[in-house]
């Protein structure tokens, strides 16, 4: 699982969750493999992720690195800044461990990088 | 002693005649009296008790000419009027408590009454939709169709005699016994062209177009009758056009408040049923010899003679789609059929979830040419943009358009499995419960996913899950399979796989006799044969192991799948909040459906 996924993944489907974001994640299996660097594609990119939530989920997994916590100005032309983003949201890859729901603390299966957020009948 | 037993009998039957009173002024409102009227009230007896127009006309027309019957609906009284005050005096001395016709051959009670119940409807307007053109044809013409309807020179299986009457059948047989035509098997004798003639004239008086497939020859003879009823209209299109020929006849319309509205069919008139009358009334005509019949000098009885009717009809291809559901079988049927949520989510578990479990692998080696139109839509996006693929499969739209995110989801972990394999993002979920932000898309696409989901609502829910978490402005591509794979005379993908099927312009409809009943359900579905058109919407498709023949004891896995009816998905989508219908096609046996949140 990329943390662009995670980015976006909540457990607000659940039965009394209101929000449901962002999943903390339990990683075991952190690897990271190299994908191809789209300078224009990772700086359109930029402005649909939740920057807090990315910096904190790439924390937690000990892949922050020197990625700054506050977007920088004029980012789209600092291409040092792109790449670092760019392995952050697109080659970190979570492929054993567990998301975990903030607010009932129900547990989602990460197995060979493929989160698994099936629902169970009695939890919608 | 004499005296007083008559005396006595008088009082008891006043005090009888009072309460009967009382009841009829209570049952519909009609105040008695004691000074004399034209009309008459008969308190103690009506239909519910067994009493028939034609007893009340025979009784009564003796005092004197009749200017109205009223027999109350479900009620146990009835109302006659005379011409004049004399003979409904006449009438009230010699019956009211003397003529023993009432229940258990106890004699009537009658009432003056002050006046006359009327219908809600008058008697002469017609049902909405109901149209007597009378002289239709000349009595030339009627011999000349007469001589058609003969029934004794051919007897064959189209001919028959029912209970009440004759019938023969041109064009399709209506079968009595389903209440339908068999669509697939018309008749080798069609209409008789010497009946074109009609059509012109309908159009000409009219200015009705109508051709008819189909034509019913019924011959009644007098004291024959045929029961109340709505021709079934998933059978026939709007309207129905019949033809009364050798009698006149009066056939009643009813409609469920109890309305009904006695229609005198002239010998030679032309009687078109269209809308209300033809699908929310039914029609039938009483078994009796005569009909009573009002004219401008009062009630008046016609023997009926021997009848023909020609009815004309067109038999509808696919369903009946009238507003009148409850009346509608199509309606009934489809919505009858519908899969209770619960029994839903085991059917999709069993059926559908389970299934690609099974088949996932040689399910991911069938699928790998993209669609052109879903390619068209993902290349759409600028650069940057971020498209869920719910229900990826094996992710073959996930390797398209390099400039944009795709991520993907299924409910199959082996699937998802070869998507991994692939390097392509993806992780599991169902389709009703996307664990997605709100607004966190720009696209989201749902190929062949919402046609596995066992009824509407879950259907529903599942757009509205894929509308969720769309941005404003985001688009979502929905492909169903459809139920008509045959469109524009043009075969699709799926019909021309089978080799037989590609040539020959006619498709052989096969009808499936297989059915499989899902015991902890009860929920019986239809086996679908692969390669041909659907029979049903409801059905279990055959997962067949390509290029290998199966084998005996092999397992045989069958997927549900909900396909849809035209304008069906469009239907769903319309009444959305915000959402617009960008565009809805037809593409290679789907149908696909573009929307817009706003």
């Amino acid at each position: 699982m990329k943390l662009i996924t995670h980015n976006m993944l909540t457990s607000k489907c659940m039965k009394g969750v209101t929000v449901g974001y962002p999943l903390k994640i339990q990683a075991v299996d952190v690897k990271t493999s190299e994908v191809d660097f789209n300078p224009e594609f990772i700086s359109r990119l930029i402005p649909k992720v939740d920057w807090n939530v990315l910096c904190e989920a790439a924390e937690s997994v000990g892949f922050l690195d020197d990625l700054p916590r506050e977007l920088i100005e004029n980012y789209e032309n600092d291409v040092d800044f792109l790449k670092k983003a760019h392995r952050v949201l697109l080659e970190v890859d979570i492929i054993n461990g567990e998301l975990v729901c903030p607010e009932t603390g129900r547990k989602f299966p990460i197995n060979n990088g493929i989160p698994n957020m099936l629902l169970n009948e009695d939890e919608v | 002693m004499d005296g007083n037993r008559s005396k006595n009998y008088e009082k008891k039957l006043n005090k009888k005649a009072k309460r009967s009173q009382h009841i009829v002024e209570k049952q519909t409102g009609i105040r008695c009296t004691d000074s004399v009227t034209q009309i008459l009230a008969i308190c103690n007896s009506g239909l519910v008790n067994g009493l028939s127009e034609d007893l009340v006309f025979e009784s009564f027309i003796k005092y004197g000419p009749l200017e109205k019957i009223k027999m109350v609906p479900g009620k146990s009284c009835a109302f006659v009027s005379y011409k004049s005050l004399e003979s409904a005096a006449l009438a009230y001395n010699n019956i009211h408590g003397k003529l023993n016709i009432a229940q258990d051959n106890k004699p009537l009670h009658l009432s003056f009454v002050e006046s006359f119940p009327e219908d809600l409807i008058n008697k002469y307007d017609m049902p909405p939709g109901l149209l007597l053109l009378e002289n239709f044809i000349s009595e030339e013409e009627e011999n000349r169709l007469l001589q058609l309807a003969s029934f004794d020179a051919d007897i064959e299986s189209t001919t028959g005699t029912l209970k009440h009457r004759q019938v023969k059948h041109y064009g399709y047989e209506f079968r009595y016994d389903i209440n339908n035509v068999d669509k697939e098997k018309p008749l080798s004798q069609e209409i008789p062209p010497d009946c074109s003639f009609l059509w012109k004239r309908l159009q000409e008086t009219s200015n009705l177009f109508f051709e008819p497939d189909q034509l019913t020859i019924n011959k009644y003879k007098p004291g024959q009758g045929i029961p109340p009823h709505i021709d079934t209209h998933s059978a026939f299109e709007d309207p129905i056009v019949s033809l009364s020929m050798g009698s006149s006849i009066v056939m009643e319309f009813r409609q469920d408040n109890g309305s009904t509205i006695p229609v005198l069919l002239k010998q030679r008139s032309m009687l078109i049923m269209s809308g209300e009358s033809r699908y929310n009334w039914t029609h039938g005509i009483t078994p009796r010899k005569m009909d009573i019949i009002p004219t401008e000098t009062g009630l008046t009885v016609e023997q009926r003679g021997i009848r023909v009717s020609f009815t004309f009809r067109k038999v509808l291809k696919g369903e009946c789609s009238c507003n009148y559901v409850n009346k509608c079988d199509s309606f009934l049927r489809a919505n009858g059929r519908e899969i209770q949520s619960h029994s839903a989510v085991k059917l999709e578990k069993s059926y559908v979830h389970d299934i690609y479990e099974n088949i996932a692998d040689h399910f991911s080696d069938t699928r790998h040419k993209p669609w052109p139109n879903v390619v068209g839509f993902i290349d759409s996006f600028e650069a940057g943009s971020v498209l869920l693929d719910v229900g990826c499969g094996n992710g073959k739209y996930l390797a398209c358009n390099q400039q944009i995110l795709k991520i993907g989801c299924d409910s199959s972990s082996s699937l998802v499995n070869v998507c991994r394999q692939r390097s392509l993002e993806a992780y599991i979920c169902n389709c009703l419960h996307l664990p997605f932000k709100d607004q966190s898309v720009d696209g989201v696409i749902s190929i062949a996913v919402i046609h596995h989901l066992a009824n509407t609502e879950r259907r529903l829910q599942a757009i509205k899950e894929l509308r969720r978490i769309l941005k404003l402005g985001g688009r979502a591509l929905i492909y169903v399979w459809a139920k008509d794979q045959y469109k524009d005379e043009q075969k699709s993908t799926y019909l021309k796989q089978d080799r037989r099927n590609r040539k020959g312009k006619h498709l052989t409809p096969q009808t499936n006799t297989d059915s499989i009943t899902i015991t902890e359900n009860n929920i019986s579905l239809p086996v679908h044969t692969n390669r041909t058109q659907f029979q049903h919407q409801d059905v279990l498709v055959p997962w067949k192991l390509k290029q290998e023949k199966l084998q005996e004891g092999d397992k045989l896995f069958l997927r549900f799948y909900h396909v849809f009816e035209k304008g069906e998905l469009e239907e769903m989508c319309k009444d959305l909040d915000n959402v617009e219908i960008v565009k809805s096609y037809y593409d290679e046996g789907n149908w696909c459906i573009l929307l817009k949140k706003i």
